[in-house]
């Protein structure tokens, strides 16, 4: 029996017009059309969608495992707000307790610097 | 296994395994690895698809016409699932130049089995009950053990298929529920259909391993493919199910099953595993009928999936 061919198309859908196209999983079929009633059979036999892509797999370009690796290694917590959690602490103690005026000495009004 | 047999790069795998990682099907794995993957999820999509078969049964004869379309939905989720895991087995075939008509073969020929459970005869409406209910019930214990399969592409399957296997015990629990409150010949069928299911419920978990884990066992631990051994999701189902189904007043055809108030494990007969053996090698009750079926079914397919396969494709 001669072997039948076929192409994996990778699915993605949106619940809400708001949020970003999701990997849902994939199907085997010959055209884009196909993929697209498939994925309709296989995934949302239940819950909607407000829009759905296929893209045959093929076309899909991804990182390998080493850079993966190396990317989740990479500690960024310069770049959020995670290493500024103790400010919060520091704007309810100033609240309570303001610095005094002589606290605020360190510049001049006309900008020059007292030594 | 010996670990220092190991090279490094088998050795990096099994780290990455046993931080918890997600191996992914481009990642490397052992060759050993993807051959207990394929073994596993392939017999799980054929079970998938044969599963369907004895409900299937029920379609046309539901007593009521929301119960048959419940119940197609129902069969029509199974067939569903087996195609999630196809394409799972599909991935993992592709270094081995395999596809679906391969395992489709492997089913034909008997060189892959399916449950034993869709081996059995659905002579009533109890038994369509009974499946929803207690087998789909068994099934969900061993899927949830596997949802932490260290392989990502079959935990994300799993993830779908669990989700809708709870409609599935509902549905099940309902129609049992709706028989065991009926007339006393209602009850009566229900109480049939339960003693024709037990032993076949025992053996779904597979054989008791006592102290002695197979091969195959000791490595998918290994692997973090599964993390439980057949008889502790045995105690496990009888646990969730045991007293459930004493509450409806039901008998259970085993009188040794009870409860060690301490250890709090299970005590009760072993099916016979004999039996067992040659239902999963297709001498179970329904094995010739169900596989005559598919595969009839699959060869009457034949020019269709020829038609739309990509030899066809305009342009």
């Amino acid at each position: 029996m001669e072997r039948l061919d076929f192409d994996v198309y990778e699915v993605f859908a949106q619940s809400d017009p708001l949020k970003p196209h999701v990997h849902v999983f994939n199907v085997l079929a010959s055209t884009p059309d196909m993929a697209l009633a498939l994925a309709e059979e296989n995934f949302f036999r239940r819950e909607g969608f407000v829009n759905l892509w296929v893209v045959r797999r093929d076309a899909i370009h991804q990182l390998g495992y080493q850079d993966r690796e190396g990317f989740r290694k990479s500690e960024k917590t310069y770049r959020t707000t995670e290493d500024y959690k103790y400010l919060r602490d520091k704007w309810r103690h100033y609240r309570e307790h303001p610095m005094s005026a002589e606290d605020r000495t360190g510049g001049t009004r006309d900008g020059s610097v007292v030594d | 296994m010996v670990e220092e047999q190991f090279t490094d790069q088998e050795a990096y795998f099994l780290e990455r395994v046993d931080r918890g990682d997600r191996i992914e099907a481009e990642d490397w794995m052992p060759e050993d690895y993807r051959q207990q993957l394929v073994r596993l999820i392939a017999m799980h999509a054929v079970s998938e698809i044969m599963g369907a078969l004895p409900e299937k049964e029920w379609v046309p004869r539901a007593p009521t016409l929301y119960r048959r379309l419940a119940i197609t939905a129902k069969v029509q989720d199974e067939v569903g699932h087996g195609q999630l895991l196809i394409r799972v087995a599909e991935d993992l075939m592709r270094p081995w130049d395999k596809n679906r008509e391969d395992i489709m073969e492997d089913l034909f020929t008997g060189r892959l089995k399916y449950h034993n459970v869709f081996h059995m005869a659905t002579p009533t409406w109890a038994d369509a009950g009974i499946i929803g209910w207690l087998v789909d019930g068994a099934a969900v214990i061993t899927q949830g053990m596997s949802l932490s399969c260290s392989y990502a592409p079959y935990a994300r399957a799993l993830q779908r298929i669990v989700e809708e296997e709870g409609f599935h015990i509902q549905h099940g629990e309902s129609i049992c529920m709706a028989l065991a409150e009926g007339t006393p010949m209602q009850r009566a069928m229900l109480q049939d259909a339960l003693n024709r299911w037990w032993p076949a419920l025992l053996m779904f978990f597979g054989p008791p391993e006592k102290s002695q884990l197979s091969t195959h066992q000791l490595r998918n631990i290994r692997y973090r493919i599964r993390s439980k051994t057949n008889e502790e999701l045995r105690q496990r189902f009888f646990t969730k199910y045991v007293h459930r189904i004493w509450s409806l007043g039901l008998t259970i055809p085993d009188p040794t099953l009870r409860q060690d108030p301490v250890t709090k494990e299970w005590i009760y007969q072993q099916p016979d595993w004999n039996e067992f053996r040659e239902i999963v090698n297709n001498h179970g009750p329904r094995s010739e009928a169900r596989l005559g079926l598919r595969s009839t079914t699959y060869q009457e397919g034949e020019w269709v999936r020829r038609l739309i396969s990509t030899a066809h494709r305009a342009g």
